[in-house]
């Protein structure tokens, strides 16, 4: 049996992290905030493919993130493309070295995204996501990622590991 | 001339990325979420929402048990604080009753309306948003059952917040604490009208244009103005004034008050069917 394409992966994996994320992810909350699994999809794709998969992966999770937010629809593409290229842009150097690097830029990562995402967003007009506590929320939200990182890097791999289709990301 | 081409590659895609997401949020900008893509965010959350009902079914219990392990401490003092309310509870129902005829005759002599005539669409809620978005709950009826954008929401103790957003099948309520939630209040007890304004998860509101001369009591309860123009019938309960000051001198009092309807503990509420006067 032919492996499935990549993107037919890709896809599957952000509609299983979509659901996850709306329905056994949305409960779990620490000072009011839940991990983000489609953030972290973006870093995985970063930490397993570079920096080019990683800004195509981010920003495809981003897109599927936009569906069902309340923010500017393009502000999570937009985001998590970004984090994704920046976190391959290190993977090329560092990330493989030692098992723990990973969780550290999945949690840095996950933090720095989150600040961004705000950060746009009030460029965009959306000034109430810059709030007091976001540093402490983003610190929050990049601790409870960074426990999720090894089975989403483990997933992401999976997912853009090599099938028949090599047009999907390089 | 290879080497630069290969470098280069990368970037290209950053830029086709960049430029894609500034793209759809022009589209999103230009139709105020009502154009194309408001079309595309309705259909998907609808199409959404079977697969979320399933699944909720599936993992609500592992969510629970989650859940449960997190806040094993803070829901064992919630215990012991609930249990000390009940009896305090116990012995309030009698002067509450009292207390809900003497309010309602408060409200007749100021020519306020309940809205016990107006229709309602009893809703469950299905979402909280995280606290990084804003203050809003995601109810599991929308335009289908007749949700929509500007309808108030309550429960049975007084305001929760309006309908800001609807899709076929869910909506979305923006809650009376969100920062960008403003309220047009009437104070029961003088009449005096002034705005009650949200300030995030777990804070009280924050109650502006009282004027230094109005006679404010503590406990005494906010209710929608229903002023012309307003976003809300008049007579819903709001809030209940917890702390007020007035400085010598200043425009205004400094008056907080508490959210009458539990917003942290919302499983069904009733969205009401009014549109304005």
């Amino acid at each position: 049996m032919s492996p499935a394409s990549r993107p037919a992966r890709v896809a599957t994996l952000l509609l299983l992290a979509l659901v996850l994320q709306h329905s056994l992810l949305v409960d779990v909350r620490v000072a009011g905030v839940s991990p983000d699994l489609l953030l972290l999809v973006a870093i995985g794709g970063g930490i397993v493919g570079g920096r080019e998969r990683g800004a195509v992966v981010g920003f495809a999770a981003g897109l599927v993130a936009d569906l069902l937010a309340q923010t500017p629809f393009g502000l999570s593409s937009l985001t998590f493309g970004l984090v994704g290229y920046g976190v391959g842009t290190l993977q090329a150097g560092v990330l493989r070295l030692t098992w723990w690097i990973p969780l550290l830029t999945g949690m840095a990562a996950t933090a720095a995204g989150v600040m961004m995402y705000a950060l746009l967003g009030a460029l965009l007009g959306q000034g109430y996501l810059l709030r007091p506590e976001l540093a402490g929320l983003a610190a929050v939200v990049g601790l409870l990622n960074a426990g999720l990182v090894p089975v989403v890097v483990r997933a992401t791999g999976w997912a853009l590991s090599a099938g028949p289709d090599q047009a999907f990301a390089r | 001339m290879a080497v630069y081409r290969r470098s280069s590659r990368p970037r290209f895609t950053l830029l086709l990325v960049v430029l894609t997401s500034i793209t759809l949020l022009t589209l999103d900008q230009r139709g105020s979420g009502f154009g194309v893509v408001g079309t595309v965010r309705d259909a998907a959350r609808d199409a959404f929402a079977p697969v979320q009902d399933a699944a909720d079914a599936v993992f609500s219990p592992v969510g629970d048990f989650v859940q449960g392990a997190l806040r094993y401490g803070e829901v064992e003092d919630e215990n012991g604080r609930l249990r000390a309310q009940l009896a305090e509870r116990e012995g309030e129902l009698l002067r509450a009753r009292d207390g809900r005829r003497e309010q309602r005759a408060l409200l007749d002599q100021q020519d306020l309306s309940f809205v016990d005539d107006v229709p309602t669409v009893a809703s469950r809620v299905v979402q909280r948003s995280d606290a990084r978005f804003g203050q809003t709950i995601e109810l599991d009826r929308g335009r289908d059952a007749g949700v929509a954008p500007g309808m108030p929401v309550v429960t049975g103790a007084g305001l929760v917040g309006r309908v800001v957003d609807a899709s076929g099948r869910r909506s979305t309520v923006l809650l009376v604490t969100d920062p960008t939630s403003n309220v047009g209040v009437r104070f029961s007890l003088s009449g005096d009208v002034g705005v009650a304004a949200g300030r995030g998860r777990g804070s009280s509101l924050r109650v502006d244009l009282v004027e230094p001369s109005s006679v404010v009591a503590r406990g005494e309860i906010l209710v929608t103005s229903g002023l012309e123009h307003s976003a809300f019938p008049p007579g819903i309960p709001v809030a209940q004034v917890r702390a007020f000051t007035a400085t010598t001198g200043a425009l205004q009092q400094d008056v907080t008050a508490e959210p009458v309807a539990d917003l942290a503990r919302l499983g069904v509420v009733k969205v009401l069917q009014w549109s304005g006067r």
